[in-house]
């Protein structure tokens, strides 16, 4: 009996163990089902698509209600997402209306979960993560015509989230803050005599700033004077921001405003001019340049003086003068004086132009802007949500001047309203000029920039790879080699996009 | 089979109006025997399968077929059909279907069971009696009827659901609000047409079958030494020793592979002492370290599973037979002999089903090269690099691609590899050929 007792306990365990997990799914998928059976595809606000947004957007707040917003990591760890909600909560408090931390991962996947009523209410995302929603119609259209900032956040931006859907077209996110590659550079390393020897032009910005020629060659003297010491290190595997380099010679992503996959660009126009910038720079770099060894320790390593300069996007400023403020203070400074100094020699701005020839050793280069891929992070209300209305209403305060200019001092984003920009300083309106001039490629909104990672990465890798190969084992001699390569990334892509279409 | 219908037949002509009765109405004849609890409960399934498929099992079984008809809007707030969720639905349904026709025969058997007891002047058991006879002469039902009924809802049901996707054109655009269809053998079709899927499936394949192969007799033989040399009565603090392995199999196994890859990265501690002592920075897992990339990717593997094999083997040998070690030793066998001849008999014996469980775990390594070197397309490889298993090729292809349907193809194609490879090894091994020995 014993044995019995013992083998039905261990049946009953068994049956609890395959049961354990299935709960809340189960739940999920019951609720559908119900709301399926009761609704069966009756529309109850029936109405045409041009009067959604005002048919969901009709003005009457929702009393009594908790909205669940999305934010991006560093906005949360900042502790700009706590002000944020805490001063919405405390304006709609008579409302009732409460916005609280939607606690999810970032990389959440509302086109499944988002029917199962999980998912935001509200999330704050880049702009081809939003309009991948927008395209299977899981965030709603918003009336950014009546909203406030509509007039301060230029055509520009508004456009990366603007999609066409059966002939409408439908703006589904409201801009927040552009994303760009930037040059982050230690004033405090450039050479003595950078005024005299390094500033052609006299305006006071060292020419490594303003050209890819002067930092190739301060790179190249930096290093040949102490090999433990480099100029520009940046990992080049990172299609994000090596992309950008082809861009500037007549590469693209997609055709047609990059809204035609069949159309591939990598190696468009001169493309491989920007690949042979990228071969020199990694010359003056070492093999860490080959996997993300840079990404990781440029933090540390720039702090430290090891490198000179890299690139990043701009929210990483922060996280740059901390770093900066914790070797000063090892190195004996108070707090404060560590910050002082750290933020007169940090320096984050634009990229510097790149030479017409392609070539970073050319006496008396012609240069031309450089291009980079970048983006438009803001906010988008899913179409899954019960308060529309308190959603929008959220969207407008956190998207109001007050909001964005503490956005950007507390994250040090470059903000999209132009007031905003104004007040937050310099480097945000020239972010903005560079994507008015067209310098800022936007990612593409379509789902196939998914595939564009892994073969733009491995030709990356295989690029810096060629920069420490024996002499007789180089596979890039020449430009005619790199257009080769990059035919080969646009292949690959084309066959990881449709090959099983 | 024609056997089987003869009885059935001559059991249909001799049996009771009462019997008959039961063939329409579940558990009418064992009611009319007397048998009312058992009765009533046959009655009370036919019942409730009927009020299930009346009210939600024959739509789940149309919804089966048509998987979905009103395309979802969540802009217009029509909810629409979810093709995957009636996909599943329907498979439940035609569960249930099956069930009932099991029960149905249950209940016909038993009934002509009862009509021949009460025919023989006994009297058919009560339901307090069949009750008491569930918790002695039938007790393996009581113990086993929860388990299979989870087995068929969380593990069939789940498999044939993957199956059946195999079938359909789930994935690419066609995701939910999208309606799904069935295409046949359609993605079968596309994975044989494709050319440029032949030379790169069979060279990672082969490279597949080495790495499983290597990987798993390494992984064995190292775990079994290292049983047998902490099972040595010289060795100290045996208890400390077993601790090592145990931690490096107790951190989660991303973890260790995202710390091993950082550690061959170039900017990791290992290039660091390279670079340290004036030579130049390797790149052992970079585009061009096809061979080194694999043995790290070996050695790795080792490092997780060795340490799981190695607790099974201090289990396995702690029931050895130590006399015949001592026979051994007697007749003048070394230690070598007596491994050779002893320990790896029993051990094989005892777990050859587990060493195909890693046989197959290994092939289907998923883990090992998408974080020690994943994000790659190397020349001569259609969308995969050169330590790309069949599983991660299947991701870059299908599920990285979104294309589920062409996910599922390929997985039974790879399912159809190690079943029928593991199948072959498990014939051929003692613990089925000779499955007495150790009894």
């Amino acid at each position: 009996m014993k044995k019995k007792s013992i083998a039905l306990g261990m049946a009953v365990c068994l049956c609890v163990g395959i049961f354990t997990g299935c709960g809340k799914d189960g739940e999920g998928a019951q609720t559908v089902q119900s709301e399926q059976g009761g609704q069966n595809g009756q529309d109850s606000r029936e109405t045409e698509q041009p009067s959604v947004v005002n048919t969901v957007f009709n003005g009457e707040l929702e009393r009594d209600v908790t909205i669940q917003v999305l934010e991006n990591d560093t906005a949360v760890s900042k502790g700009y997402f706590a002000e944020l909600i805490e001063a919405f909560n405390e304006k709609y408090a008579e409302y009732g209306i409460k916005a609280v931390d939607a606690n999810m991962d970032q990389y959440l996947d509302l086109a499944n979960d988002g029917p199962y009523g999980y998912g935001p209410d509200v999330l704050y995302q880049a702009n081809d993560i939003i309009m991948q929603y927008a395209e299977g119609k899981h965030i709603y259209p918003l009336p950014v015509e009546k909203m406030e900032c509509f007039a301060q956040v230029p055509e520009t931006a508004w456009a990366a989230y603007r999609i066409d859907l059966e002939g409408t077209v439908y703006t589904c996110g409201v801009p927040v803050n552009v994303q760009a590659p930037m040059l982050y550079y230690r004033k405090d390393l450039l050479p003595e005599d950078w005024e005299t020897a390094w500033d052609e032009n006299g305006n006071k910005i060292p020419d490594m700033a303003e050209n890819w020629n002067a930092m190739y060659a301060w790179s190249v003297r930096r290093h040949g004077e102490n090999s433990s010491q480099y100029g520009y290190m940046k990992s080049l595997f990172d299609v994000y921001f090596s992309s950008g380099f082809l861009f500037t010679y007549g590469g693209y992503i997609f055709g047609n405003n990059n809204t035609e996959p069949a159309d591939i660009g990598f190696s468009a126009g001169e493309a491989e001019k920007g690949a042979w910038v990228l071969s020199q720079l990694a010359s003056t770099m070492n093999e860490e340049c080959i996997d993300d060894s840079i990404t990781t320790n440029a933090y540390s390593k720039l702090a430290d003086g090891t490198y000179f300069a890299t690139i990043t996007t701009p929210d990483m400023y922060s996280t740059f003068l901390e770093e900066m403020i914790l070797v000063y203070e090892e190195e004996g400074l108070s707090k404060d004086e560590a910050r002082a100094k750290a933020e007169e020699n940090l320096v984050m701005t634009t990229l510097p132009a790149l030479p017409e020839s392609g070539d970073l050793t050319e006496e008396g280069a012609s240069f031309v802007d450089t291009k980079s891929m970048g983006g438009v992070n803001g906010y988008a209300i899913s179409a899954y949500t019960k308060h529309p209305n308190a959603c929008l209403a959220f969207v407008e305060f956190a998207t109001s001047y007050d909001m964005m200019v503490r956005r950007s001092e507390l994250l040090g984003i470059a903000p999209a309203r132009n007031d905003a920009a104004d007040t937050a300083g310099g480097t945000s309106q020239l972010l903005y000029n560079n994507l008015e001039a067209g310098n800022i490629v936007l990612m593409p909104s379509i789902k196939e920039v998914s595939q564009i990672w892994t073969p733009g990465e491995t030709f990356f890798i295989d690029l810096a790879k060629d920069a420490f190969r024996p002499e007789g084992e180089k596979k890039y001699t020449d430009l005619d080699a790199m257009k080769k390569g990059l035919e080969g990334v646009d292949q690959q892509i084309y066959d990881a996009i449709f090959t099983l279409k | 089979m024609k056997e089987k219908w003869n009885k059935f037949i001559s059991a249909a002509h001799g049996s009771s109006w009462k019997v008959r009765l039961s063939a329409v109405v579940m558990g009418g004849g064992q009611f009319l025997y007397g048998s009312y609890g058992k009765g009533i409960l046959y009655f009370l399934l036919e019942a409730g399968i009927i009020a299930y498929m009346v009210l939600r099992g024959f739509r789940d079984i149309q919804g089966f077929f048509t998987l979905g008809t009103q395309k979802g809007d969540p802009w217009l707030g029509t909810v629409g059909d979810n093709s995957v969720i009636m996909l599943l639905m329907g498979i439940f349904a035609w569960i249930i279907v099956a069930a009932f026709f099991y029960l149905y025969q249950l209940n016909l058997k038993d009934a002509w069971h009862t009509q021949k007891i009460v025919e023989s002047g006994k009297r058919p058991l009560s339901f307090k009696e069949e009750l008491a006879q569930l918790m002695d002469k039938k007790f393996y039902i009581t113990v086993l009827i929860l388990p299979v009924l989870g087995v068929c809802v969380f593990n069939v049901l789940p498999i044939v659901f993957m199956i059946l996707i195999a079938f359909t054109n789930y994935g690419g655009d066609i995701v939910p609000p999208e309606l799904v269809d069935w295409v046949g053998a359609a993605n079968f079709e596309k994975l044989i047409a494709l050319s440029q899927f032949a030379p790169t499936f069979f060279k990672i394949l082969g490279w597949n079958l080495l790495w499983a192969v290597v990987s798993t007799i390494l992984n064995y033989f190292l775990g079994l030494g290292l049983a047998l040399l902490l099972d040595k009565e010289c060795v100290k603090g045996k208890a400390l020793w077993r601790a090592f392995p145990i931690l490096a199999y107790a951190i989660p196994g991303f973890i260790t592979l995202l710390a091993f890859k950082f550690m061959f990265s170039y900017g990791g501690p290992i290039n660091q002492m390279i670079t340290d002592a004036g030579n130049m920075a390797t790149g052992f897992l970079d585009l061009d370290a096809k061979w080194m990339a694999r043995g790290i990717g070996v050695l790795v593997n080792c490092w997780i599973s060795v340490p799981s094999i190695m607790l099974l083997a201090t289990g396995h040998l702690s029931n050895r037979d130590m006399s015949l070690y001592e026979a051994a030793r007697i007749d003048g066998a070394g230690r070598w002999k007596q491994f050779q001849r002893l320990t790896m008999p029993f051990m094989l014996f005892a777990t050859t089903p587990v060493l195909l469980s890693q046989f197959i775990g290994n092939f289907n390594n998923f883990g090992i090269f998408y974080f020690l070197r994943g994000g790659l397309y190397v020349d001569g490889y259609f969308l995969a690099s050169d330590t790309d298993l069949l599983i991660n090729w299947l991701y870059n292809l299908s599920i990285d691609n979104n294309y589920y349907c062409i996910g599922a193809a390929i997985s039974l194609v790879i399912f159809m590899i190690t079943s029928l490879i593991s199948l072959v090894i498990y014939v051929k091994s003692p613990s089925y050929r000779e499955e007495d020995t150790f009894q």
